[in-house]
């Protein structure tokens, strides 16, 4: 059947495309192992490279010895930093501070820093070789507190090297003998002031732990050093960036590098930036062949992280519940490189006095460098360990007043039209909904069974709120064939999210032809335009805003298109459209579309702002628990987890995101931990660090997106990837203290802590 | 992983005459569950691995003794094992350990001899076979013989077995007027190792003990039977107090280790409290 342009849906209440849960585009391709993913790919003459690894955590690298490595039949060449400084003299990348080297130069400043690279055509054969590397290591002092790192005489790093992206890290430049990759300071109101004139101040301090992404494939890149440009196939989030950052390396146009991105087995904010792609394209380079890296899962434990936190955090409150003042310090523990960690201090430090509508807020939220695995994004961006210290705050306020946990949050909450502690007026927030809209659902004005015997049962409410990370620039291209078929350039990567499903809805809407009628074309940085990242939900709304501006400029042309032909696009079949124009199928309608939303940057000193952030995403969560008192063992018996999406453009996929979401924080929450010694990590394996299964899951889950509107996102849409894993921690931990009185106030809550906490209560502490 | 030289023996026989007791690069596998891991972290390197999945049918099937005991080719998965009528019929505690034992990819592949001779003191069925009073038989170049499972399993990750010796058989007695439970307790996901597990087979006269095996396993260096719990149960109607005197006497006699499933203080709240759980879920089997 024909295409016919429909009608432009752009200002409509009723949509055609939009709002329909329609199948992912990829799953057929995905559920019959036809999907492309790096680690599939082979080329002729590749080989495959093996990182030999620092053994540890802080030392003045005196010698590699990579003799009996190069000796070993089969290896094609073991390379050092005295290697990779021949083709890059300046070795060093990252987002926020170019101290990560390719690998380690003079220093390692972590257990399992790349040290040195072995290549051969059989990978069994890297892998052996690997193990005859042999360094030697003058060790120094390590820190691996980030409490401590403010002010210990161990420092990871000997000068500061901000990267020059970001205004607010120039003041480090240079700055010597310090471990703070950032200090954000905000300030609002007089918080000394009003604690000194509050009836009762509250303060108390919390811990997360560190833990990682680990999606299920983990990072892998491949170099081809073809006769015109650098090809690279990487499983990344960032095709964009790692072109710039990979010609930055090597001094080369942005055009002589390609790089290409296929489907990612999960992101989770590990595969951004550079990871293995500047290692991976160095080797090839100096070999003169093709090379691959693909990490084992063991190996991600050294590659990424999600920041440990401390987080203390003091109010001052009326006698009524009203908080008057808030005081927050955040120690962020960003391991030996500092990865976007300096944005996270700041983009989502901002928000660490929570949803609330607080007169006096004072914030210092500090980026630290300590001798532990690098910690950069992972799903939340900080916001989760903000959540965490926040709400359970809130909870121990309530229980100090005797004030229900809902009618303090109700009498506090940061409405819609009040300023947030930046001074950003909150728009199309949908906090207070949803906040209502849990409280409807847990009926948590009703009576609740809190158990009888060796069982009790309680309850808990958390909400958390976080801005969008800006400002961020998204480029889109549709181009309609001369048959009305269309495809969508854009670098937004498909990682599992459904973003390319998304992307063919929106344009499908927004010229009026059927979904079926969208291709994606994937990350090609060659052929797809400029997007600064899929991170950060922002995907939906900047390249979503893209797409629909390149398929309304699309239309503008098909429309202009018919009107020289003498024909009306409306009625006309898209086809003969063209036909009449070229006299046979042929020619296309390019549309481009480009975005980027406003921002204000915070005043320095302050972080003061009119305008924070293009959106504000929602997440909140209800959980009901079952302990047993006398194990300490507990069950979630309900979660309930509500988001505010805006208008969610594919309700299924949307569902799958709170829930995926829900249930990664829940491995965050109760299981999931490295352990270290030394700063070796000790359990670096699926089968001792335990992300959940299917058994863990509460038995009763419900996600939804509340009945919202974002009128400036693409119709009325916006993020969604990150919005359920807010809630989840601080409102289990408060269904356990209203079932057995016992608070926890670090992560993970282990059934060993609430056991201990109630031999605590009852005045006889478990000893040992 | 290194290249290594796989044998695959028709017969267990053959696979006894190439098994080189002075080499320990060489060894069997059944599933190669373990044994793969193992390689996979450099810790194991053969130079000679000998699949067992080739030899005689026989190795894998579960036959009745005359006297109602069940006689278990050690070769069996353990998922064959769970899926055996005969074994759901007269040792239900098997079937029932079988559910949370590892995952069904494992499960499909692992087999019995492997999953005693492993010895990894986490593994769920040893303290179960043990409470069961079962026997393993052995096979070597010099002969059988037949040991009792507590004594196969000598330490953590030793057993009592000749580097050219294999299983080859499992005999779990006639259950009649036995019941039987076992508890798995994880503290982290539910898909992990056991923090500490409990079998507990109990021999009913009415609502009298008569007999009791309790064994302790996952937190100790290897499974261990509690006499003093034992001695405890026999003779004894269940009572709070009771249940309450075989968690002390639990506590007493079973020294714990802590890892990072829980310190040894917390294991030993979860055996004192466990115990009299075991019993109570092995009496409503």
């Amino acid at each position: 059947m024909a295409i016919t342009l429909g009608k432009n849906n752009s200002g409509a209440a009723e949509f055609s495309s939009v709002g329909r849960s329609i199948p992912r585009v990829e799953a057929r391709a995905k559920v019959t192992g036809k999907a492309e993913y790096v680690h599939n790919l082979r080329l002729p003459g590749m080989l495959y490279g093996k990182v030999y690894r620092s053994t540890v955590a802080h030392a003045r690298l005196h010698s590699i010895d990579v003799a009996a490595a190069q000796a070993m039949p089969g290896v094609h060449a073991v390379y050092t930093a005295a290697d990779i400084i021949k083709l890059i003299p300046e070795p060093y990348y990252g987002p926020a501070f170019h101290d990560q080297p390719i690998l380690a130069i003079d220093k390692v400043h972590y257990v399992g820093e790349p040290v040195a690279l072995v290549l051969a055509a059989d990978p069994h054969v890297a892998e052996a070789a690997a193990q005859l590397i042999v360094a030697e290591y003058e060790e120094l002092p390590a820190v691996f507190d980030e409490v401590e790192a403010m002010t210990s005489k161990a420092v990871v790093h000997e000068v500061l090297k901000p990267a020059g992206t970001f205004p607010d890290l120039k003041h480090l430049k240079d700055k010597r003998d310090t471990n703070i990759a950032l200090d954000f300071h905000l300030r609002r109101g007089d918080a000394q002031k009003a604690f000194a004139e509050a009836d009762y101040v509250f303060e108390h301090t919390f811990r997360t732990q560190q833990v990682l992404h680990l999606p299920l494939e983990p990072f892998v890149t491949v170099a081809d050093p073809t006769p015109n440009q650098l090809v690279i196939h990487t499983a990344s989030q960032s095709p964009s960036f790692v072109r710039i950052e990979i010609a930055r390396l090597l001094g080369w146009p942005e055009n002589k590098v390609r790089v290409k991105v296929p489907y990612l087995g999960g992101g989770f904010g590990a595969k951004l930036y550079i990871k293995l792609e500047a290692l991976v394209s160095a080797a090839a380079l100096i070999a003169g062949r093709p090379v691959k890296i693909a990490l084992t899962m063991e190996e991600q434990f050294y590659t990424l992280t999600k920041h440990a936190t401390t987080l203390r955090i003091k109010s001052g409150v009326s006698k009524d519940g009203k908080i008057t003042a808030r005081e927050c310090e955040v120690w962020w523990n960003g391991g030996a490189y500092a990865d976007i960690g300096p944005r996270i201090t700041q983009k989502s430090g901002f928000t660490a006095a929570g949803p609330y509508d607080i007169d006096h807020v004072s914030i210092d939220s500090y980026a630290l460098y300590t001798n532990l695995p690098p910690a950069g994004a992972l799903r939340g961006f900080g916001i989760p360990q903000l959540v965490w210290a926040y709400e359970s705050h809130t909870d121990l306020i309530a229980k100090g007043l005797n004030i229900d946990p809902l009618a303090i949050r109700r009498k506090n909450i940061l409405r819609e039209g009040r300023p947030q502690a930046t001074g950003t007026v909150m728009r199309d927030a949908g906090i207070a909904p949803v906040l209502e809209c849990l409280a409807q659902r847990m009926a948590w004005e009703k009576p609740f069974d809190q158990g009888s015997g060796t069982i009790r049962r309680g309850r808990g409410i958390a909400i958390g709120f976080k801005a969008s990370i800006s400002p961020t620039t998204s480029v889109a291209i549709v181009n309609v064939g001369a048959d009305g078929s269309c495809m969508v350039h854009c670098s937004t990567v498909d990682m599992g999210q459904g973003s390319d499903t998304a992307m063919a809805q929106i344009v499908a809407e927004a010229l009026g032809i059927p979904v079926a009628s969208v291709t994606l074309v994937h990350p090609d940085t060659d052929v797809t335009p400029y997007d600064m990242a899929t991170l950060g939900s922002r995907s939906t709304y900047h390249m979503g805003h893209a797409v629909k501006l390149a398929a309304e400029d699309a239309r503008d042309k098909l429309l202009a298109l018919a009107r020289d032909v003498g024909l009306s696009a409306e009625t006309t079949p898209i086809p003969d459209i063209f036909r009449k124009k070229y006299g046979m199928q042929a020619g296309n309608i390019v549309g481009i579309g480009s975005f980027i939303p406003p921002y204000t940057p915070p005043e320095p000193g302050t972080g003061l702002t009119q305008d924070a952030t293009p959106f504000w995403m929602i997440g909140a969560t209800g959980a009901e628990v079952e302990v047993d008192t006398e194990t300490g063992e507990f069950k979630i018996t309900r979660l309930v987890n509500l988001v505010d999406v805006g208008r969610p453009v594919n309700p299924a996929i949307v569902e799958t995101q709170i829930s995926g979401a829900t249930i990664m924080q829940l491995g965050f929450t109760l299981s999931e931990r490295m352990d270290f010694d030394a700063g070796q990590v000790t359990n670096a394996s699926l089968a001792d660090y335990k992300i959940p299964g299917i058994r863990d899951i509460p038995a009763v889950m419900e996600n939804e997106a509340v009945d919202m509107v974002q009128k400036s996102g693409p119709f009325g849409a916006k993020g969604v990837g990150e919005s359920g894993t807010f809630g989840v921690s601080p409102a289990i931990a408060s269904a356990i203290d209203d079932a057995v009185g016992v608070r926890l106030t670090s992560l993970p809550l282990t059934a060993e802590a609430v056991y201990r906490g109630l031999r605590a209560n009852a005045g006889k502490p478990l000893k040992g | 992983m290194s290249p290594f030289e796989l044998a695959e023996p028709r017969s267990l026989k053959a696979a006894l005459k190439i098994l080189d007791a002075n080499d320990p690069s060489v060894r069997v596998f059944g599933g190669g569950t373990a044994l793969m891991l193992m390689m996979k972290a450099g810790v194991f390197q053969p130079t000679r691995l000998i699949s067992l999945r080739g030899i005689e049918k026989r190795y894998a099937k579960v036959t009745s003794g005359q006297d109602g005991s069940l006689h278990i080719g050690a070769l069996i998965t353990l998922s064959a094992l769970g899926r055996t009528a005969m074994v759901k019929k007269r040792a239900p505690v098997i079937v029932d350990a079988l559910r949370t034992l590892s995952n069904v990819r494992v499960r499909n592949v692992a087999t019995l001899g492997g999953h005693l001779a492993h010895a990894d003191p986490h593994m769920d069925l040893p303290p179960v076979l043990i409470a069961l009073g079962a026997q393993v038989v052995t096979a070597a170049t010099t002969g059988s013989r037949t040991l009792a499972v507590a004594d196969l399993l000598t330490g953590y990750f030793e057993t009592a077995l000749a580097p050219n010796e294999l299983i080859s058989e499992i005999i779990v007695p006639s259950q009649t007027g036995w019941r039987s439970a076992y508890i798995k307790l994880t503290t982290r996901a539910a898909d992990d190792w056991p923090t500490l597990g409990i079998a507990v087979s109990l021999q009913t006269d009415g609502k009298v003990i008569q007999d009791a095996r309790f064994v302790v396993s996952a937190a100790t260096e290897k499974p261990l039977r509690l006499p003093s719990v034992e001695t405890a149960l026999r003779g004894a109607t269940i009572s709070d107090a009771v249940l309450a005197r075989v968690g002390e006497a639990a506590v007493a006699e079973a020294e714990l280790t802590g890892d990072a499933h829980g310190s040894a203080a917390y294991k030993t709240e979860l055996l004192r409290v466990y115990a009299g759980r075991a019993v109570r879920k092995a009496l409503a089997a």
